[in-house]
């Protein structure tokens, strides 16, 4: 059937045709089955969407703290004047956690990734920010702003790993990525330094800030659930309706 | 006579239609016009789809843009049509022009010719004459040649400003092409599945014997045969007449139903660029069933449960065809297909199920009682432990209770279950199974040698623990309570030795200390290593592991056998060689003691224990078992189904059924047989899922006559992979190692991942063929990554196995087993190679001098290998290309790449670097070797040199 030797059969057609006049018949295409539609993006008409808003906690609250040892790299340690501490687990007393990425899941329609890049930054041997989030095809830029070497190693399981070395300061690097996930990315030279990227499929998200809290606006209106990811507490969700025009309230708890 | 000849034309006439709409209606047919409306649909949505998608705005945006363009153009039509004419013109003066030149040139030439020829005759005037004329006539064609090149000149000119004027129009046009691209390919798909009134006229009855569209899809394969007794036929594989899309892309999702769907993975099978390409091997080479069939159950198609059994029955009539020897392989046992040309392999690449199957069997010591002749199972050491001196390791009451229960003791084991099975489960049998036991623990005990052990000095449990968890012990053991074996299914390699749970109650310390030391003077061929311990790491190992107990199987007594029973089985035995009377005779001049010994002796052969461990008085032992390099091919009448008909009688299905319940096929005849001639095969206790992966594993054992040239693997690699691959099993490099891209199952067991073995990816274009040599032989020889707690243990290799190592490294990466000479590089090499070496940091990781490496000890120098080791270790002509794109050769690997990727090209940062005040002294310094700083520049900007210096740079060290 993958070739069509029709008109080798030609003559002979034109005999039979002869024959055939008047004995109709045929297919009827337009009883052919239909396949699945196709999602299409929904306009954001400002007036159809709300808002939601919360704080994300910790039971125990504050971490015991943990202080970051830059001795192996002078360079580093003549960074900074006071003592560094690791950001695994921010909180304040009340419980109020930081460095929570919070994604509204499930809003559908596909949503074109901003053109401005968002930015991780290599400061005094430490990755600025600790969690952000990144669209799907958005630019992520690494910069070293340090005078000494930094191998920046993200380690994804759904985009392609990568291992590139900043050993110049003010070194950059530009990735995209495809697939939406969590990466962590590391640099083994100073293993203290750490850094995850949140990669999600549409810009209704949200990284805690020290008090805990978060906001997204200019969610189309509906019902979704609202995942709260911590690096070393996993991960939480809770349902909430947003109402056009309406600003909803999600609070989350991690069980610390 | 005219009534009966016209009855019979019009009976010969309705056998003639039946038959034409017969033909018309077979059901192949159907699924070839059905899947082209489907496929029609499926474009026309994708059509709709592209459409909605095609972005309206840039769409509008795109068309305004070209009105623009056009409407601008037309504004300035005055212009154009002056160039244009403007270039008319020209062109006719060019071509005026140059026929003038040429002209001028034939005669010039012509004249040359003159002016030689009165060379030649020396008349003084003549050349005076003609060198005047050829003067003046060189001096014409230059001056016309110079107008020719003036106009062709105005013409470059007038083409640039004509296309400059419609470059806006070009480009809006090549954009609207763009968008529109996706459209117009899915339109010329759409013109190829439309049923015109041609495909209705083709495939018309009658007419469909020209050249049908709708005709069957069959291939020829060459070289592969049926032996169908007496004679072969050539194997002609027909299924992609029904599986239409098989070998096509983008039939995979939910919408699509077979026998619609693309096949799996078309990287690697079906299509044309996979390596098992449809017109090579066909289909029935994998899935078995009958090659030319063209109707769904003459195929063999396998139901895989219950419910698609009975919708096929439903549907297609379907029912076993008994008569056909090889049926399609149900889908979960597709990969028994694989081993028809791959089971000279040791293991098959990137199969799943199959090599699970060959990993269980290789544990369970199946190759212990049956024969399997393939390279994967033959002459491989025995599975359990050694047993001639077992009792200095144990104590015989714990001997008797494991040999009835070893589950009991320890859920993963794999010592299977020999007694208390269903079809000796009754009252009668159960003194008789006591006497087995106990005797076959009384002839071990009295056969085993004596041996002392040292004493053991105390031990810190604690730090035992940790030494446990860090050295290495965890790549093939773990101490686990809770889970089941199948838990491991997908990591078997951590039950690789042991789970230890309960060691403390069933060997003695001092056993335990002088195992952990030297395992091979207690077992000689053993696979467990010497992680090379010191006494006291060894003792504390020993307190740590002695704290794992299980109180219920400590101080166990022997129980008492009923004498008329072991008597009675004694009797059994000798009457296979005596009479009635000689027997009874014989059993009582026997004493207690030697009842015992015989008895037991008698036991170990029946139950094949020797298959599996070495046992003094049977190094002769056979095999007991049934042979099963050809099980499948086995006919299916040969199968015992007895009297049972609950399982489903396929060849699978009775292998499955084996396995799980070995002693199932004695059900109903328990009673007719005598005690010894019921079935012996011991219950292995495995899960369905691990059942299954053997089950497909043995449904490959078929010896399939496919000839050599289709057979997997390149015959000069071939060897040395198979013979890698046994080793890596048998010594369990994958528990620590990633070889082959699987492996490195201590991850499971570590916290902490900067404390893992290296992944072994590239390791034959890595490391050079002494060296690994010598490594392999005392791997203590080397500091290679001092900042490791696990340590590569000492296996103690054979110069054979070290070379099998290493033949099979090289093989992997098709490297030559041994390295061309190494370079010898030049001093300015090195001395750029050391500078690049600083700008770049090399040695914030790599100590790299004698005073870096004197200095280790933590801190930041403690990631990556010495370098100091890198000239006797790698080989040169890698070690570049590693520098270039590391993730290239160890995927996950902590070295970075120095050179960012950019438009697909590696690119060195260096040369921005150098200009950075930072770089000053370096500059200078290397600017020595070059006469300007574009030469230097340049030169650092070659990934390939830059990599090649930095490689003799770590030579000189």
């Amino acid at each position: 059937m993958k070739h069509e030797n029709w008109r080798l059969a030609l003559p002979f057609l034109a005999v039979a045709l002869i024959g055939l006049v008047g004995c109709g018949g045929g297919g009827d295409t337009d009883s052919a089955p239909t396949a699945p539609a196709v999602a299409t993006a929904p306009a954001l008409d400002p007036s159809q969407t709300g808002s939601v808003s919360g704080t994300i906690t910790v039971a125990g609250g504050e971490d015991p703290d943990s202080e970051i040892q830059m001795d192996a790299d002078p360079v580093c340690a003549g960074l900074h004047d006071g003592a560094v501490h690791s950001e695994t687990h921010v909180a304040d007393d009340s419980g109020n956690l930081a460095n929570v990425l919070v994604a509204v899941k499930g809003v559908s329609g596909s949503f074109g990734a901003p053109g401005e890049a968002a930015t991780l930054t290599q400061q005094g041997c430490v990755y600025v920010p600790r969690v952000q989030g990144v669209l799907i095809g958005q630019t992520l830029k690494v910069i070293n702003q340090d005078p000494t070497l930094h191998n920046v190693h993200a380690t994804p399981s759904a985009n392609p790993e990568f291992n590139q070395a900043q050993p110049f300061q003010g070194m950059e690097l530009e990735r995209t990525f495809d697939s939406a996930e969590v990466i962590p990315v590391k640099c083994d030279v100073h293993p203290w330094m750490q850094s995850y990227i949140g990669v999600v499929d549409n810009p209704f998200f949200a990284v805690t800030g020290a008090d805990g809290s978060f906001s997204i606006s200019g969610v189309p209106a509906g019902s979704y659930t609202v995942e709260a990811w911590h690096e070393s507490l996993g991960t939480q969700s809770g349902q909430v309706t947003i109402e056009a025009g309406g600003s909803a309230s999600l609070d989350l708890g991690f069980g610390g | 006579m005219n009534v009966w000849f016209a009855i019979s034309s019009l009976g010969l006439l309705a056998v003639t239609l039946w038959m034409v709409l017969g033909d018309f209606g077979r059901p192949w047919k159907r699924y070839q016009a059905e899947f082209r409306d489907l496929e029609r649909a499926s474009i026309v949505a994708e059509m709709e789809a592209e459409r909605q998608a095609l972005n309206q705005e840039s769409l509008t945006a795109v068309q305004q843009e070209l009105t623009a363009e056009r409407e601008r153009l037309d504004g300035r039509r005055g212009e154009i049509d002056e160039l244009e004419s403007n270039l008319e013109s020209l062109d006719r003066q060019l071509f005026a022009a140059d026929a003038q030149m040429r002209a001028t040139k034939s005669v010039l030439d012509a004249g040359k010719y003159e002016y030689d020829a009165a060379l030649q005759s020396g008349d003084e005037g003549a050349i005076e004459n003609e060198k005047a004329r050829n003067d003046g006539l060189t001096e014409k064609w230059i001056a016309e040649t110079r107008v020719v090149e003036d106009i062709q000149g105005q013409i470059a000119d007038g083409q640039t400003a004509l296309e400059e004027e419609r470059a806006g129009l070009t480009a809006s046009e090549g954009k609207l092409a763009d968008l529109n691209s996706a459209l117009d390919g899915l339109e010329t798909r759409l013109a190829t599945v439309e049923k015109s009134l041609d495909y209705f006229l083709v495939n018309a009855p009658l007419m469909d014997m020209l050249a049908p569209s709708l005709k069957i899809e069959q291939v020829m394969l060459s070289g592969l045969f049926h032996d169908i007794n007496f004679t072969t036929i050539d194997r002609v594989d027909r299924c992609m007449t029904c599986h239409v899309a098989a070998d096509r892309e983008g039939f995979d999702g939910e919408e699509w139903a077979e026998p619609f769907r693309s096949h799996p993975r078309l990287d690697l099978f079906v299509s044309d660029a996979s390596p098992h390409n449809y017109s090579d091997f066909g289909c029935t080479v994998c899935h078995s069933g009958l090659d030319r069939a063209t109707d769904f159950v003459r195929a063999g198609h396998s139901p895989v449960t219950e419910d698609q059994k009975a919708e096929w029955e439903g549907e297609y009539g379907w029912k076993y065809e008994k008569y056909l020897e090889t049926p399609i392989h149900p889908t979960p046992l597709s990969e028994a297909g694989c081993l028809s040309c791959h089971a000279d392999q040791v293991w098959v690449p990137r199969s799943n199920v199959v090599d699970r199957g060959r990993k269980l069997v290789t544990k369970m010591g199946c190759y212990g009682c049956h024969n399997i002749g393939y390279e994967a199972y033959e002459d491989l050491p025995k599975v359990g432990p050694d047993l001639r001196k077992v009792a200095s390791k144990t104590n015989a009451g714990w001997a008797a209770k494991w040999i009835e229960t070893p589950r009991d003791f320890r859920q993963t084991t794999w010592m299977p279950h020999f007694f208390y099975q269903e079809n000796i489960a009754g009252d009668q049998n159960k003194a008789f199974q006591r006497a087995e036991i106990e005797s076959a623990v009384d002839y071990l005990w009295e056969n085993s040698a004596a041996a002392t052990y040292a004493s053991v000095p105390s031990g810190n449990s604690g730090r035992g623990e940790e030494l446990f968890n860090s050295v290495g012990c965890t790549g093939c053991h773990v101490i686990d309570a809770e889970n089941p074996r199948e838990f491991y299914f997908e990591s078997l390699e951590r039950l690789h030795g042991p789970n230890l749970l309960g060691v403390g109650s069933k060997v003695s310390a001092e056993w335990l200390y002088a195992w952990i030391q030297d395992p091979k003077q207690y077992r000689p061929d053993t696979a467990m290593p010497n992680l090379r311990l010191s006494d006291q790491e060894a003792a504390d190992v020993v307190a740590f592991l002695m704290q794992s107990r299980k109180t219920d199987w400590e101080n166990l007594g022997r129980e008492s056998v009923d004498a008329a029973a072991r008597g009675d089985l004694i009797k059994a035995y000798l009457r296979t060689t005596m009479t009635i009377e000689q027997s009874e005779a014989r059993l009582a001049e026997m004493s207690d003691p030697e009842q015992r010994q015989y008895l037991g002796r008698q036991t170990i052969a029946k139950y094949g224990c020797a298959g599996c461990h070495t046992i003094g008085g049977f190094e002769d032992a056979k095999p007991i078992g049934v042979e099963l390099t050809e099980e499948a091919a086995k006919p299916l009448h040969l199968f015992d189904f007895g009297h049972s008909h609950d399982v489903p009688h396929t060849k699978y299905d009775w292998i499955r059924t084996k396995l799980q319940r070995p002693r199932y096929w004695d059900h109903g005849k328990e009673l007719v047989k005598g005690y010894e001639e019921l079935y012996r095969m011991p219950n292995f206790g495995m899960s369905r899922t691990e059942a299954d992966a053997v089950t497909t594993l043995l449904m490959g054992f078929t010896k399939e006559s496919v000839i050599e040239q289709r057979k997997a693997g390149d015959p000069t690699t071939g060897p040395a992979l198979a013979a890698g691959r046994r080793l890596v099993t048998r010594l369990n490099c994958q528990g620590c190692h990633i070889i082959e891209g699987d492996g490195r199952r201590i991850a499971e067991a570590m916290a902490d991942d900067s404390n893992l073995p290296p992944n072994l990816a590239s390791q034959g274009a890595r490391t050079q063929a002494d060296w690994l040599f010598g490594f392999l032989h005392d791997p203590s020889s080397v500091q290679l990554r001092p900042w490791l707690d696990v340590r590569m243990p000492t296996f103690e290799f054979s110069d054979e196995n070290a070379n099998t190592m290493i033949a099979y490294f090289a093989a992997l990466d098709e490297a030559t087993p041994f390295a061309s000479d190494p370079p010898s590089p030049s001093r300015r090499n090195t001395a750029l190679g050391g500078e690049i070496f600083g700008m770049l940091q090399c040695g914030r990781c790599h100590p790299a001098g004698p005073e870096a490496l004197a200095a280790l000890g933590g801190g930041e120098a403690d990631l990556a290998p010495s370098l100091l080791l890198a000239k006797d270790r790698l080989r040169h002509e890698w070690v570049p290309e590693w520098i270039k794109d590391p993730q290239l050769w160890v995927p996950g690997t902590r070295m970075p790449t120095n050179f960012p990727l950019q438009n697909g090209e590696l690119v060195s940062p260096l040369p921005m670097a150098i200009d950075q005040p930072t770089f000053d002294d370096q500059k200078s310094r290397m600017m020595r070797h070059f006469g300007s700083e574009d030469e230097l520049k340049e030169f650092l900007g070659d990934v390939d040199q830059v990599s090649a210096v930095l490689r003799d740079y770590l030579w000189s060290l």
